[in-house]
This record gives structure tokens, C-alpha cells and sequence, in this order.
């Protein structure tokens, strides 16, 4: 998976890196030089703080993504099975799609205080539609000559839902789930910036008040890596539940 | 048996109203092999899709004869309709799932794609099959459920010549040895007159025509008399004042 090439270019972005502090181009407070920042990433893991923090934002993630999903799932299924409750709240989900979930901040941070709630309340507004929209349109594109198939075959309709719908909408279902917990992890650290007292956002927050920007850059990395982690994670499950699925995956670079 | 009485099958479209077919009378009798054919759009496959279970009839009704268990039928259609996500020995196995057990499945599996010529891409995915190849597959998943009543339309289309004329004679000799009634939708009157006991000529929702075909099996689709028949029924089928018309017959 780690292709030289991949190894190649992120060394040269650091070597560019390097070199911008190295020859003066930009000063060492605005862009601070790779090796002081591996350093101040060393004392932030050898403190703890680096991992207690992580710690927060991933146990947010994974709580807000969960509950997403247990809320998403269930409601889309509900929506493919009866076309009087599409009809009825289509254009008022519809209107709840267009809105970014950080401009619901202020309103949530008053009805939910600037606690945990509120940060699983960010997380479950940001990808509940990817996880809804990828289950409903799973369902939606099932090739009605698939299920003929098994018409044919005499299976009677919980036999035809099971072997022919399901793996026929699990690529859809698939890419709304990458999709989501991409959304969800960037809208945390979002989330966290504004108002927090914990978690990575809040780090890098922090850190820019102390004028600190080597915290702030070795935050970022990590929010990078950790958000990449969490797909490789996401896919490599996909890729061993469901390998032929491996293909549809990359469409869902959102 | 299988009869069809006075079976008519109109769809709408666009405001209008199409008439796929209409006063359809026929009697399939038990293990006969009949072969179906017409141009393009004369309602072949609304038929086979009618015969199927699959469509309803507009009006007329299908007569069966009253038996225990409900009717086994195997279907080939135009296209392979494979699921993407099992290999090809699952897809010619998928109607057996669960209903057989597990080493009777594979046996016939195995049997299956030995017949169409498959056995070495029983792993292979559908992806990665030739338009000829997935076809094969499907003509397998049929033929494993030991149907009793054997649907096909246009099943060789897809193949080139000598896998075509390969696989008509397997058809043959599949049918002779199991006795299923079987019903094969073609275009190609040649092919028509090579497997059918009659041909059944169609023309805009209608059976035109019904021809015996009294030659013994296997045939030779270059005999003299094979060809006698194929131009009986190509001329009946061009002389039709239908034929100069291409849509099917479509009421307002
Ligand atoms: N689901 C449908 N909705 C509307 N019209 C249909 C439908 N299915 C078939 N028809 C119409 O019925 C007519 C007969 O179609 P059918 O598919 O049976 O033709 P066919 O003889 O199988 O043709 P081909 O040789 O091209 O497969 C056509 O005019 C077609 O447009
Ligand atoms: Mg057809």
C-alpha cells in the first residue's frame, strides 16, 4: 500500500519544507523548521498530553459516528420501505441537508452547553446525510433484473431483500459510511477549535494562544494521520468483509 | 402442460398505450420444445416473461396442472444478469442456496460449468468474464435447478459461432435426456428450425405462424430439408403485411 513514490513525495514536501525555513523564506514563527516540531512532537507524546487528547477526539468520533449511524440506518431503511413518509419529509430533510453543520454551533452550544453532548451533537449532524443518502440511494439503484433473477429462483420477498437488495445497495451503503467518517472527524476538530476544553482542536487552539505554533503544526499532522488512519482502518474492514466492494471504494474521495 | 388462453399484455407508455400481446393461444405440452420466433419488439420476451411468473397478463389466463409443489423453472435471460459480488460457481449456484444440501450443490455445480465449459473460472469474478462467458454462467445457473419447465431468450446471442453450435447440441441433448418443456426465443429462424419440435412465428404481439418441424435429432441446420424450412417460415414471416411495418401494433 505504501508505494515508494507515496514516500517520495511526502519527503519532498517536508524536504520543501525544510528548505523554506532553512534559506529564510518565511520566519521560524510563522513556519517552524520539521525538526522542531518532531521534537515538540516528542515532548507532547512523552508528556501524554499529545495522547490525551487524541484520546478525547477519538472517543468523540467514534461515539458521534456510531450514534449517526444508528440513527441514519434505521431512518433510510424507513424511507426506502414507505413512499408516504418520503413523500412527506423529502423536501424538509432536503432543506436540513443545505445547512453546514458548524453553523448550527452557536444554537447548539446554547441548547447543549460546550460539553460532550454538543460535540457528539456536531459529529451526528455532519454524517448522518453522507450514511442516509449512500443506504437510501443504495436501496434506490437495486437493479429491479437482479431481483428477477430470483423471482425465477421462487424466493419469497425476505430471501430476495437479504441476497439479492442488500449486496446490490452495499456499495452505495459504503462509500456514504467513508464519506461520513471523513465529515465527522473534520467537523470535530471544527467543533473543537470553537469551543472546547479537551481534544486536538482545542490543542491547537490553546497552543495558538501561547503563540506556540509548533504545538498548532504537530497538531495538524496528527489530525491528518489520525484521519487517514481511521479510513485505511475503514477500507482495509471493507476490503476483508467485502473485497469486491474494494473498487466502488474510491468513489468516496470527499 | 402449460396452456395459455386468449393471453394479451398492453404496457403504457408516454400516454399511450402499447400492445405487447394479444390473443395468445398455446399449449405447451409436457417435455415438447418449442422455439419462438419474430423481430425485434414483436413481444418474444413479454411472453417468456409472462410464462415466467414475472408479468402478469393484461387479460386471458396460464393453466397449469394442479401438482404438489409449485412449478420449477429455469430462466436464461437476454442478458446474463449475474451478481457482481459472487464468483461465477456462487452465481451458478444461487438458486440451490439453502434448498440442497451443501455437497449435492457443489456436485452440480461442478457438473453445470464442466457442461458449459467453465470449470477452470469457477473463481473467477463476473467482472472478469467475456460477454459470451457471463452468458455461459447463466445458462448453467438454470440448468442446476433441473427445471421442469426451461425458459431461454436468445441465450446464444451473445456467443460466437462454434461455442454457439456447441452449445445448441448440449440444449438437445440436455432436453432429450431430462425431459424439460422448453421455450427458446431466437430471432434466427436457422437456429429456430435446428432445436425447435415447431417453431412458432410471431409478429406484433401475435403467433402468426406454426410450423413442424419433422426431422430427427441431432440436425443438420445445412440439410436440405432443414433449410426448406427455414424458408417456408422466413418467407411467411417477410410476406406479412406487419413486417414492412417495424414498431409493434401500437393503439392510441
Ligand atoms: N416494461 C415495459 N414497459 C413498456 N413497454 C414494454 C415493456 N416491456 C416491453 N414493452 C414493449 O412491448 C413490446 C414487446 O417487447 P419485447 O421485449 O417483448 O420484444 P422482443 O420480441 O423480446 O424484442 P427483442 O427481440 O428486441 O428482444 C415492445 O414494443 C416494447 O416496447
Ligand atoms: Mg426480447
Amino acid at each position: 500500500m505504501l508505494r515508494p513514490i507515496t514516500i517520495a513525495v511526502f519527503a519532498a514536501v517536508i524536504g520543501l519544507w525544510w528548505l523554506a525555513g532553512h534559506l529564510g523564506w518565511v520566519s521560524a514563527f510563522l513556519l517552524p523548521a520539521p525538526a522542531t516540531v518532531a521534537d515538540t512532537m516528542g515532548d507532547l507524546i512523552a508528556s501524554g498530553e499529545l495522547a490525551r487528547h487524541s484520546l478525547v477526539s477519538l472517543r468523540r468520533v467514534s461515539l458521534g459516528y456510531a450514534f449517526a449511524i444508528t440513527l441514519a440506518v434505521p431512518l433510510a431503511l424507513l424511507f426506502v420501505l414507505s413512499r408516504p413518509l418520503r413523500a412527506t419529509f423529502e423536501p424538509l430533510l432536503e432543506f436540513l441537508r443545505q445547512i453546514p453543520p458548524l453553523a448550527l454551533m452557536p444554537l447548539l452550544m446554547l441548547w447543549l452547553g460546550i460539553g460532550e453532548t454538543q460535540k457528539i451533537g456536531i459529529i451526528v449532524l455532519s454524517c448522518f446525510f453522507p450514511i442516509f443518502l449512500g443506504v437510501r440511494g443504495g436501496f434506490a439503484a437495486v437493479d429491479r433484473k437482479l431481483i428477477d433473477v430470483g423471482t425465477v429462483c421462487g424466493f419469497a420477498r425476505p430471501e430476495i431483500m437479504l441476497r439479492i437488495v442488500l449486496p446490490s445497495a452495499l456499495p452505495a451503503i459504503v462509500v456514504g459510511l467513508r464519506i461520513g467518517l471523513g465529515y465527522s472527524w473534520r467537523a470535530l476538530v471544527g467543533a473543537e477549535l470553537i469551543a472546547s476544553s479537551a481534544g486536538l482542536g482545542y490543542m491547537i487552539v490553546d497552543a495558538e494562544n501561547l503563540a506556540r505554533t509548533d504545538i498548532v503544526l504537530a497538531g495538524i499532522l496528527v489530525i491528518g494521520a489520525l484521519g487517514l488512519a481511521a479510513d485505511l482502518l475503514l477500507r482495509l474492514a471493507i476490503r476483508t468483509l467485502a473485497p469486491w466492494l474494494a473498487g466502488d471504494l474510491e468513489m468516496a474521495r470527499a | 402442460m402449460l396452456e395459455l388462453v386468449g393471453i394479451g399484455r398492453r404496457y403504457r407508455v408516454d400516454g399511450g398505450e402499447v400492445r405487447a400481446l394479444a390473443d395468445i393461444d398455446l399449449v405447451l405440452p409436457k417435455g415438447s420444445f418449442t422455439a419462438l420466433v419474430g423481430r425485434s419488439g414483436c413481444g418474444k420476451t413479454t411472453l417468456l416473461r409472462i410464462l415466467a411468473g414475472l408479468e402478469s397478463p393484461s387479460e386471458g389466463e396460464i393453466r397449469r396442472p394442479a401438482q404438489a409443489g409449485p412449478l420449477r423453472i429455469g430462466v436464461v435471460f437476454q442478458e446474463a444478469r449475474l451478481m457482481p459480488w459472487l464468483d461465477v460457481r456462487g452465481n451458478v449456484g444461487f438458486g440451490l442456496h439453502g434448498r440442497l444440501p451443501r455437497h449435492e450443490t457443489a456436485a452440480r455445480c461442478t457438473a453445470a460449468l464442466d457442461l458449459v465449459g467453465l470449470s477452470a473460472f469457477a473463481g473467477a469474478m463476473p467482472g472478469q468474464l467475456s460477454g459470451g462467458m457471463a452468458q455461459r454462467v447463466a445458462i448453467a445457473r438454470a440448468l442446476v435447478l433441473e427445471p421442469e419447465v426451461l425458459l431461454l431468450d436468445e441465450p446464444f446471442a451473445a456467443l460466437d459461432a462454434f461455442t454457439r453450435r456447441a452449445m445448441q447440441n448440449e440444449l438437445v441433448g440436455i432436453w432429450q435426456r431430462r425431459k424439460p418443456t422448453v421455450v427458446f426465443v431466437t430471432h434466427d429462424v436457422e437456429e429456430a428450425v435446428l432445436l425447435g419440435e415447431r417453431v412458432l412465428e410471431m409478429q406484433a404481439g401475435r403467433i402468426v405462424g406454426r410450423e413442424n418441424i419433422e426431422l430427427p435429432y441431432p440436425r443438420d441446420p445445412t440439410a436440405p430439408e432443414a433449410n426448406r424450412y427455414r424458408r417456408t417460415i422466413l418467407a411467411r414471416l417477410m410476406a406479412d403485411p406487419a413486417a414492412a411495418r417495424p414498431e409493434p401494433a401500437a393503439l392510441s
